[in-house]
């Protein structure tokens, strides 16, 4: 009861003008996002940190999650429409996505990847809701050795990033040989300054956030891309026997989208992975998966989008990022002065719940701009990417 | 067919093992322990030696995998939106940040992405002038001025 009375109190947050035009503002940029392939919303977020400098944390915040699981609806149009995934995780939605639009069903694809979408989005709000409380109190009776077993863990979760595990972890070592830099806070040491007054600080962490994610990915896919025909979009709603088709998908999608997001190092791209080949195990007929089935787009747009929310869960419980554009919001909470970690949902819920409610407010946003705006939305495509 | 494996890839972790090496040197030369309690060159040294040993796992794996010419990207253009952001960082300071934005975002829409040249200048003008309004106007921050005053 306690937790409907904070998120009522999120509700009313959530819905003040300023904190409901960063949620629009940030579903909209996430959209944006997501179409474009190139730039994802790790990066996005990273390049947007140093323009919240000195606004309101939870409306930062609001914004940032906004573009977060906003990718994950734009990262749709693209792989359905031209099969270049806008994002990683809608690598699977291309797959069918746009077999479908070859078929000229390329609308209702995304309807149902939209509404699919939606209720996904909202089942793992609701999981993020009901999961995340009890895991920061749980959290709260650690001592220094927990603690230490849940760096432990973050730090050997890197190792699941990526397709190498020791490239996973030479660059979690790296991140610690960096965070050597400066006086050593229990000796007062100077350390590996190399004669710099301004390393005596360390690096600041908005430094190598923007570095990594907003010129790393930049650099990465420059050399990427090329100029295709746009299918047009028409019809989005789609009918009773697509809906029949994907109910379960969707639920199915929802689940596992949420169970693989909570867990540290994983997101929403492994999410939408899983989700697909679960569909195709469990369908009559397999050999329909790759020439246009309908399950396969949404069960995996239903996973990736379930795993957003699911990744905000270690996040705002634990301190742990559930995936790299987690990883970015939560250095974005230092920036703003706040600790991360399982004393938030105590010292800071007002944020907190806020940040939950206006999750809900924005998928029904991002639903209601999917459905009629594909079309408008379609035409970004036309931006030549080189 | 089986190629020889990315040399960025391999100057990368070369690059590793080299941070590693630096950091178990400097460490060598810091109070290591005292008493019960690791001093300021305890940990420096253990991460230096475990960048060490990842990076050369990673130049074994390297080596040892079988990399598709498909694996291998071009990395000029990467190399140079790279060099051209290096140059902007080391000249803001002297040049001022408002011409060396410009200048930077010039070369990589005139040269790297080959746009037509008073396209190139008037776009990267204008993003100057809103990325100038809103750090230095809007949000105070004393960007580096340089003799123009931008």
């Amino acid at each position: 009861m306690g937790s409907f009375f904070e998120l009522m109190n999120g509700f009313a947050s959530a819905l003040t003008p300023t904190h409901l035009a960063m949620c629009f503002a940030g579903v909209a940029l996430g959209q944006i996002v997501g179409v474009l392939p190139g730039i994802g919303p790790s990066a996005a977020i990273a390049l947007l940190l140093p323009l919240t400098y000195g606004s309101s944390p939870t409306a930062a915040i609001i914004m940032f999650a906004g573009i977060y699981y906003g990718a994950q609806y734009g990262g749709t149009l693209t792989s359905v429409l031209i099969s270049v995934p806008g994002e990683a995780s809608t690598v699977m939605t291309s797959i069918d996505g746009h077999q479908m639009a070859l078929q000229g069903r390329g609308g209702v694809a995304l309807g149902i990847a939209a509404i699919g979408s939606f209720i996904a989005g909202t089942l793992g709000t609701l999981g993020l809701m009901l999961l995340a409380p009890p895991l920061a109190r749980g959290a709260l009776a650690f001592g220094p050795p927990e603690y230490f077993a849940l760096v432990v863990l973050g730090l050997t979760a890197l190792a699941a990033v990526g397709s190498s595990l020791s490239k996973g972890l030479a660059t979690g070592v790296l991140g610690l040989v960096l965070g050597t830099i400066g006086i050593d806070p229990q000796t007062g040491v100077s350390r590996f300054d190399f004669g710099f007054v301004w390393l005596l600080d360390g690096i600041e962490f908005i430094v190598l956030t923007v570095a990594l994610f907003g010129v790393g990915e930049v650099l990465a896919t420059c050399t990427m891309g090329t100029v295709r025909p746009v299918v047009e979009v028409k019809g989005m709603l789609p009918t009773r026997e697509d809906w029949r088709a994907s109910r379960m998908p969707i639920l199915r999608g929802s689940f596992i989208g949420f169970v693989v997001g909570v867990l540290p190092a994983t997101g929403a791209t492994i999410a939408s992975f899983v989700a697909y080949i679960v569909e195709k195990k469990l369908a009559r007929d397999p050999s329909r998966f790759g020439h246009g089935a309908i399950e396969g787009v949404a069960g995996p747009e239903a996973s990736n989008n379930a795993a957003a929310a699911g990744a905000m869960v270690p996040m705002l419980a634990l301190g742990v990022p559930g995936s790299g554009t987690t990883a970015v919001i939560l250095g974005a909470l230092i920036m703003f002065g706040l600790r991360p970690g399982p004393e938030m949902f105590e010292k800071n819920s007002e944020l907190v719940w806020a940040v939950i409610a206006s999750m809900y407010i924005g998928n029904v946003l991002l639903l209601l701009m999917n459905l009629p705006l594909a079309g408008l939305f379609a035409k970004l495509l036309k931006v030549p990417y080189h | 067919m089986a190629v020889r494996p990315a040399p960025g890839e391999v100057g990368l972790a070369i690059l590793f093992a080299l941070v590693g090496v630096v950091w178990i040197v400097g460490a060598l030369g810091m109070p290591f322990w005292e008493g019960f309690a690791p001093q300021s060159g305890f940990l420096p040294f253990v991460y230096g030696i475990m960048l060490a040993a990842l990076s050369a796992a990673v130049m074994l794996g390297l080596f040892r995998a079988e990399n598709t010419a498909a694996d291998l990207q071009p990395v000029g253009k990467p190399l140079l939106v790279l060099a051209a952001l290096t140059l902007a960082v080391v000249g803001v300071q002297a040049a001022g940040f408002g011409i060396a934005i410009f200048l930077m975002m010039a070369f990589l829409f005139a040269v790297v992405e080959r746009l037509p040249v008073i396209r190139s200048l008037i776009v990267s003008g204008l993003t100057t002038a809103v990325l100038i309004g809103v750090f230095r106007a809007w949000l105070g921050v004393p960007l580096p001025a340089g003799p123009f005053g931008i």
